[in-house]
């Protein structure tokens, strides 16, 4: 159990607490697109004057419910703080969301693994460099899809 | 036991004390309020109290109310969210607690400002209208509209809790208003009366407001209404301009200051 917590193995297919619904079908709260951080474009009309949520990818992967709790009503970025490449542009593109598109509020969510948190602090990079001041929200997801923590910082 | 959760919490503390006793076990301080027209099950709902603590204190409730009622055992809503471990605040509430901290300084100062006023041969009239400018443009004007016309619409205004602060905020407006009569008469008694009252009374406020409703009301907000909220009380801060809270700030060091001095001799 040794080595970085973002890439080690885990297996919990042996998980039994699988309380939850599954009658019925979820609609997708997804209201656009692009949706990866290098693809959009603060300026697209989607994110003028709106709640955003940047994701780091694993995460609408991990919880249950992503679309219905966290998506719905609001704009998406998506990201990995730990792979991709240029992420001064990330930050740059934050600023430009909060100055120029006027966003309502930013919603950061990481996985609990230690280089998830690289995109709170893109974010909050972001959010300092850009004149306006707006609320940010940062959830962390756990590894088995639970929300350890929420709370705006 | 459904017949009582829609009874006024006064009611029920009169008719049987223990309840309240019991509420106070739980950081439920009922027993003072001055209005006391909460009903018991808003009361345990606003407080968020983890399923496992509210099903136990409910059962206790009704033991007390119907000792010689069969009570069944505590029965815990699993589904029911746990209550944080610790209070997070939106910014825009933050914002209102950190300003409740310089309002806590003043309170603080009250009783050795008293005991100057009372030891003194004249009143210090300036000492004493300077401390009711405080309140009244800083904990009045700046802190307490930025609560009655934003954040308190954001729920619903009639909640018992909404008109229990209302009637607070006109309860200290009062105090004050005799603060300054007894200033103008050179009446210490009077002064020292209305100080402390509006001390305890601002004291209890704000204990309620950070602990209890501020948590409730952040609980009930959506992340749009967050985002609106912060933007509404940074139109509000603006229009009073950024010299203000720093002019109070600087009033209650120097007071700090002055009274420290004070006890030293």
């Amino acid at each position: 159990m040794s080595g970085c917590p973002g890439s080690r193995t885990i297996d919990f297919s042996e998980k039994t607490d699988l309380e939850g619904s599954e009658t019925g079908k979820r609609p997708s709260q997804l209201r656009q697109w692009p949706i990866q951080m290098h693809l959009v474009s603060p300026q697209a009309p989607y994110f003028q004057g709106k709640d955003i949520l940047l994701a780091a990818d694993c995460t609408a992967f991990s919880l249950g419910d992503f679309h219905k709790d966290y998506l719905k009503g609001k704009s998406i970025g998506i990201a990995c703080p730990k792979l991709d490449s240029d992420q001064e542009v990330y930050t740059e593109k934050i600023r430009a969301l909060i100055d120029d598109a006027k966003i309502n509020t930013l919603t950061v969510m990481i996985m609990q693994v230690p280089c998830c948190f690289g995109l709170a602090q893109i974010a909050k990079e972001g959010a300092e460099k850009a004149s306006r001041k707006i609320p940010v929200k940062q959830v962390v997801v756990g590894l088995e899809g639970n929300i350890l923590s929420e709370e705006w910082i | 036991m459904e017949n009582v959760l829609n009874k006024e919490i006064k009611t029920i503390i009169d008719a049987c004390p223990e309840v309240g006793r019991i509420l106070d076990e739980y950081g439920i301080g009922c027993v003072p309020c001055s209005v006391g027209s909460c009903l018991l099950k808003d009361v345990v709902g606003i407080h968020n109290l983890d399923p496992q603590q509210e099903a136990t204190l409910m059962y206790r409730i009704e033991k007390a109310i119907y000792p010689d009622r069969k009570v069944s055992e505590p029965v815990i809503d699993t589904t029911k969210k746990s209550a944080p471990k610790k209070i997070t605040y939106s910014p825009s509430v933050r914002k209102l607690v950190d300003e409740h901290v310089l309002i806590k300084r003043l309170l603080a100062l009250i009783p050795t400002i008293v005991d100057y006023i009372e030891s003194s041969i004249k009143v210090d009239k300036d000492l004493v209208l300077k401390c009711v400018d405080f309140i009244r443009t800083y904990a009045d004007k700046y802190h307490h509209m930025k609560e009655e016309d934003i954040l308190f619409r954001y729920v619903d205004e009639k909640a018992d809790i909404i008109q229990v602060m209302y009637k607070d905020h006109d309860t200290g407006r009062g105090y004050i208003r005799l603060v300054v009569e007894g200033a103008e008469k050179g009446d210490k008694a009077l002064i020292k009366e209305n100080m402390l009252a509006y001390r305890e009374l601002l004291t209890q406020h704000i204990k309620k407001e950070d602990e209890i409703l501020y948590p409730w009301i952040d609980r009930q907000l959506s992340t749009t209404q967050v985002g609106e909220m912060f933007r509404k009380c940074n139109e509000a801060d603006a229009s009073v301009g950024e010299e203000l809270p720093k002019k109070y700030e600087k009033f209650i060091c120097d007071l700090e200051e002055k009274f420290l001095q004070e006890v030293a001799k």
